[in-house]
Order: C-alpha cells, then sequence, then structure tokens
C-alpha cells in the first residue's frame, strides 16, 4: 500500500498537499509541530493511490512517499537545510525541481549555481553545488563570467522578476542575446516579495501592491513585462519556454523545461530561460491554495504557457 | 626578452597576459580604448577570451564571477566607467575576489572630459563604493612601471583575494616607451584556488559571497578586512628622488605628474634650488612611514596634483603640522608644466 510520510518538523502548515490529494488521504493535525504551524496527517491511508501528487505540490520537501516497498527521498541537488520561504511560497517547488534536474543529469560536482538578490537571496544554502550569490540584477552577468571563465561547468542563474525584469533586464537582453551557455530558472510570482509586496514589472493590470494600492495602472506604470516573448525576437538561438506550479501537472511539465534546459547546455547548443510563474501567498495576501487558483485564473491568460522559442526553429 | 616601443594601454594588455590572464571583459569608454582593442586582437591568439560586456556594470559583474571561479581576470574603464563598477567593486572586495582594475583618469564630475586627470583619488584609495573596503591601488609613472605593476597586480589580487587597481591618465595609456616584460608564466603555472567555484567533484560545495545577515558575522567579516587591509603595509611602493640630502622644498607627487615634477626639479637644481622629490607608487597602502622620515629632512612640503587637492589630505595628516604644505593642482584635463612647478617652488623658497 502507498502511504505520504510527513516530515512534520519541515512543514508549515500551507495545507497545499491536502488541497492537491484527489481521495482526501490527508487532514490537518489538531496538534502544532515544532515550528508553531499544523501538520498534514495520513488520516485515510486506505484511500492512498501513491500519485505523489502531495510530495509534488510540497514547498518543503515535507511530504514523501512510500510504494512498493521504496521511499521517495529529498534530492541529492539539494542541501538538507530547510528552506526560508514562507509558508505555500512555490520557491520551494522550484528548488526541488531544479535539485532533481541536476542530480539526475548527473552534473552536480560540475554545476554552478547564481543566487540573486529578492526572497531566493539565499539559494546558495540549498542548492548543493558551487554557488555564487550576486548583486541585485547581475545574476546573468556572474554567469557570463564564470561559464566564460570555465566552459566546461554547468552554470545556472535563479532569478525572481525584480532581479532579472526590472534592475537587471539589460543583463537579461544580452546574455541571452549573446546566446550564453547557461540555465535560466526565472521566478515570476507579479511582485517584489522580500522587500514587502512592491509593484514588480511582471505586477499585472489592477492587481494591488504595497506601491500600487489602488493597483497597477497601465496609463502609469505600463503593462507588465512578458519577459520570455520579449526575449523571443532576439535572432539568436535560444529555448525560451514558459511553465506554472500552481498544480501537480504543470510542476511536472515544468520539470520537463528545466531539464530540457540544462540539456541544452550540457550539449553546447544555446541560451535557455524558463520563466516559472509562480505565487506569493504572504504578498498576495492569500491562502496558498487561493493563490494558486489566483495564477490559474489571472495570470496564465497574461503569460501564456508552453515553449515560446527553441533553437532547432532559429533562423 | 627584448624591449619594445609601446603605447601604455598596450602595454597594460600585454602584462595582463604574461601575468597568466586569460579573461577580459570591458566596455568602451575614452581614453582607455586601447587596452580593449589590444585585448580583443591578443587574447584569441593565447586561448583567451575577450567579451565587450552590455556596460561597466555588466562587465565588472563578468569580473565577479571569472573570478569567484578561479580565473585571473581583469578589465579596464576611465573614471565614468569606474563609477559604474564601484556597486561591483564592493561586492568583489565583499566576497573577497582577486580582481585587476585599471582606471586610466579622466576629468569629472560627471561626464567631466576625456583628458588627463587624478580626480579619482579619493574614489580609488578610499574605497569608492558602498561599505568599509579598500582596494590596493597602484599608480605607475612610466610604461615600464605600468607593465610591472600590471603584472604584480596580478600576484597581489591573488595573495590578498581583493581587487588590486592601476590608476593612470591620459598621458601615460597614450605615451610610447621603449618595454620589457621581466617575466611570464602560464596559467597552468598558477597557485590552485581552493575556495574557488570550479564544481564540487573532490570537496563539499564552495560558496562566493558577501551576505552577513547575522551582524556580529558580518562584524567579524568586516574586522577580518581591515587586518587584511594592514596586512597590506608590507606592499607599500615609493620612490625617492633627490632626497640624499636634506631639501628646502620637496615636492609630492605621483603618476605622470611626478615625471613633470623631474623636469622642473632637474631645472630648478642647476640654478642651485635644492628640491627633491617624494613619489608615492602604492595610493592604497600609502608610504605614510616614509613620508614622514623625508618630511623631517625637509624646509617645505609642495603637493601637486591633477586634482583640487585630494591625495593632499592623505599628506597633510601625515606632516601633521610639522611643515607647511602648499599645493598646485591642475583640473578639467589641463597638466601642469614643468615652468608651473618651478614657479611654485621658487614661490615657496622666497617666502
Amino acid at each position: 500500500m502507498p502511504t505520504p510520510i510527513i516530515t512534520k518538523d519541515l512543514c508549515k502548515g500551507c495545507e497545499l498537499c491536502v488541497h492537491a490529494c484527489p481521495e482526501g488521504v490527508l487532514e490537518m493535525s489538531k496538534e502544532i509541530n515544532a515550528k508553531g504551524y499544523f501538520f498534514p496527517v495520513v488520516a485515510h491511508p486506505e484511500k492512498c493511490t501513491g500519485c505523489r501528487f502531495c510530495l509534488l505540490v510540497c514547498p518543503d520537501t515535507a511530504v514523501q512517499v512510500e510504494a512498493k516497498g521504496k521511499t521517495t527521498v529529498r534530492t541529492e541537488g539539494l542541501t538538507p537545510k530547510p528552506f526560508h520561504y514562507c509558508p505555500g511560497c512555490t520557491h520551494g517547488v522550484i528548488h526541488r525541481l531544479v535539485g532533481e534536474c541536476i542530480e539526475e543529469l548527473g552534473i552536480r560536482e560540475r554545476t554552478v549555481g547564481v543566487a540573486p538578490v529578492g526572497c531566493s537571496v539565499l539559494a546558495y544554502d540549498y542548492f548543493n553545488c558551487d554557488m555564487s550569490q550576486a548583486s541585485h540584477g547581475r545574476a546573468m552577468a556572474v554567469a557570463t563570467g564564470i561559464k566564460r571563465g570555465r566552459p566546461n561547468l554547468v552554470v545556472f542563474s535563479y532569478q525572481g522578476d525584480g532581479d532579472l525584469a526590472s534592475i537587471g533586464m539589460a543583463e537579461t537582453v544580452h546574455a541571452a542575446n549573446r546566446g550564453e551557455k547557461i540555465t535560466v530558472i526565472f521566478v515570476n510570482n507579479a511582485i517584489y516579495g522580500m522587500t514587502g509586496g512592491q509593484m514588480a514589472p511582471t505586477t499585472l493590470p489592477g492587481q494591488v501592491a504595497s506601491t500600487c494600492p489602488l493597483g497597477r495602472d497601465v496609463n502609469h506604470a505600463g503593462w507588465p513585462i512578458r519577459v520570455v516573448e520579449l526575449l523571443q525576437s532576439l535572432r539568436t538561438p535560444a529555448y525560451l519556454s514558459r511553465v506554472a506550479v500552481h498544480d501537480p501537472k504543470n510542476i511536472l511539465a515544468a520539470k520537463r523545461a528545466i531539464r530540457k534546459a540544462f540539456k541544452y547546455q550540457i550539449d553546447g547548443v544555446c541560451f535557455s530561460l524558463i520563466e516559472v510563474v509562480s505565487t506569493c501567498p504572504t504578498g498576495w495576501g492569500q491562502q496558498p491554495h487561493e493563490a494558486c487558483e489566483w495564477l490559474e485564473q489571472n495570470m496564465i491568460p497574461y503569460y501564456p504557457l508552453g515553449d515560446v522559442k527553441l533553437p532547432e526553429a532559429a533562423a | 626578452m627584448a624591449k619594445k616601443l609601446m603605447k601604455g594601454c598596450e602595454a597594460i594588455g600585454e602584462a595582463a597576459i604574461h601575468a597568466g590572464c586569460r579573461l577580459f571583459f570591458g566596455y568602451p569608454i575614452t581614453p582607455q580604448n586601447e587596452i580593449p582593442e589590444y585585448m580583443s586582437a591578443r587574447l584569441p591568439q593565447v586561448g583567451g577570451v575577450f567579451l565587450q560586456a552590455e556596460s561597466e556594470v555588466a562587465a565588472s559583474n563578468m569580473l565577479y564571477g571569472a573570478a569567484g571561479a578561479g580565473c585571473r581576470v581583469f578589465t579596464s574603464s576611465s573614471s565614468p566607467g569606474i563609477s559604474l563598477m564601484a556597486e561591483a567593486i564592493s561586492y568583489i572586495a565583499g566576497a573577497e575576489l582577486p580582481v585587476v582594475i585599471v582606471n586610466i583618469m579622466r576629468g569629472g564630475p560627471g561626464l567631466g572630459g576625456i583628458l588627463p586627470s587624478q580626480s579619482d583619488y579619493f574614489q580609488a584609495t578610499k574605497g569608492g563604493g558602498h561599505g568599509d573596503y579598500r582596494v590596493l591601488v597602484l599608480a605607475p609613472s612610466t610604461v615600464q612601471e605600468a607593465a610591472d605593476l600590471t603584472q604584480d597586480a596580478f600576484d597581489l589580487a591573488d595573495h590578498y583575494r581583493n581587487p588590486v587597481m592601476v590608476v593612470g591618465d591620459g598621458l601615460i595609456g597614450q605615451m610610447m616607451e621603449p618595454v620589457e616584460f621581466k617575466r611570464s608564466i602560464s596559467p597552468e603555472e598558477l597557485p590552485a584556488k581552493p575556495w574557488a567555484t570550479t564544481g564540487c567533484s573532490d570537496r563539499k560545495p564552495n560558496i562566493i559571497n558577501s551576505l552577513f545577515l547575522n551582524p556580529e558575522e558580518l562584524e567579524a567579516h568586516n574586522w577580518h578586512l581591515h587586518r587584511k587591509y594592514q596586512d597590506m603595509a608590507r606592499e607599500i611602493r615609493w620612490e625617492s628622488w633627490k632626497l640624499e640630502e636634506p631639501v628646502d622644498v620637496l615636492i609630492v607627487a605621483y603618476g605622470t605628474v611626478a615625471r613633470i615634477c623631474k623636469t622642473a626639479i632637474d631645472t630648478l637644481r642647476a640654478r642651485g634650488v635644492k628640491v627633491g622629490l617624494f613619489r608615492p607608487i602604492s595610493l592604497f597602502p600609502y608610504p605614510s612611514e616614509q613620508l614622514s622620515q623625508a618630511v623631517e629632512k625637509a624646509g617645505k612640503v609642495l603637493v601637486t596634483e591633477l586634482s583640487t587637492g585630494q591625495m593632499l589630505e592623505d599628506v597633510q595628516a601625515i606632516v601633521a603640522g610639522r611643515k607647511p604644505v602648499s599645493f598646485y593642482g591642475r583640473v578639467g584635463g589641463m597638466v601642469m608644466s614643468p615652468e608651473e612647478i618651478e614657479r611654485e617652488v621658487d614661490k615657496l623658497v622666497a617666502s
């Protein structure tokens, strides 16, 4: 019988696993864990089908699944250190996907990651490979320096929307245009999370943020930037794709795209950038599962998912 | 190796290659364009990489990445470009990475002009960006010295894991003089950097970082850096010129201005004026003790530089009121003639 295994002290009580489970296997506890959060308990183990949806949506690797005598474990692509992110923040999911790709591709020992300024500023604590912290917006310039100096390394940057699409836009466009053989993980959650929820270049029209309290006025602040479409216009070959991490199906698709992006680099093909449409429950002022629904209803219509550019298609 | 007639900018570029540097990231700005142009032609010939960045901001962060990955790397720029690099230089100092930066100074502030200047003395020697940090600053006065100091800069940067800045001006960048490269090392011969992000195949992951959210840790880091800057005192370099005997006037000048002073001193001495030159070669660390001793054997001190008085403040602090300190500066790209220096010295002798 398959069953979820909860590491309760890693849990931040976001309840995403409870909402993701199609069979109602999980319920929230009545007691709190060491961090002070309620955590999921396996209330109906007999209903578990081993679909792993709970594992896929958990942002804190607090859920593993035992099936057929094997238990999943946190990927070796990540260090054991618990994430500092807010409850329900999808950074943790994206970290796990990147870590899994690094492990599965067997590149951990020759990978260097570049951490940005923003919520994921401490990413160097979580990826289990060599890491370099960068100044705000300059991650792709730092990645360029590493890759040009040591072309045999696999270099990725992990950046948010303020870092990549606002202060770092010049570095973004030019790294893409030079065709730097790097992999960029671009987390678009439509807000400045770490500094307290200010308007981002990707904040949606009408979306409330702490510096647009009446909602983003496109006549004042312009329309949100669609990064992958903007980069698509460059003639230099690239792999550009937009994915989302608000439900298990999309999380699996996101992993396929991230893996493909690393593969293009390993094969020396092209620059790759995966825009990951993500949630910021704290910044948006929503429950984590509400944020996932809001993402689906509001972000995906403006930020359509799928491959935007493949290197094979380039002229 | 035989001597070769080279422009200062080209000699700096060639010196970097002799120092085992195979990476250059930079952005065009006058009056130093001969350095990136030279590197763009020369580096591919030796298996290196020249990359023209989209800005000085990007170039300096490419330096950060490459230095973090354990590569010898350098850039060159001129004053406004160095201002744009100041952020990255602060991060590079904070993360303790070895890089070499050449600043062929031009007049400011703002866009200023493109002619020679020494008005970035404060920026170079007092940090330049945010935070408590210093870069080691070397100021050549000849093309040969520019080549030698550039080569040394790479060794010093690696030794101290700190940025080293070579400051010159348009005069030294453009003038041609015979130059000899006295030593040469290949990248393969350079000492290993076990702290660098080269891939964690045989060790735990390395992290290049300047973030310390814990205030106790950040304080400890700052004092660690401070001790390192104090240790740099052993790298102090200077030239005492015609100071064997006591002088009536001690001129303090660096870089190309010191050359002008030497011409003036020759003329003055031919007229019987007792005058000599103290030339700091390392601007940080400053040869304070050595200047202090020279001041003891001087009647008056004349500081002259291509600024409205920047090094002057350091000299005043060292002299500490023991002797009168005068100043003569030209700015905006204007350069003093030897005659102007003679006139200033004559005035001091007469007063």
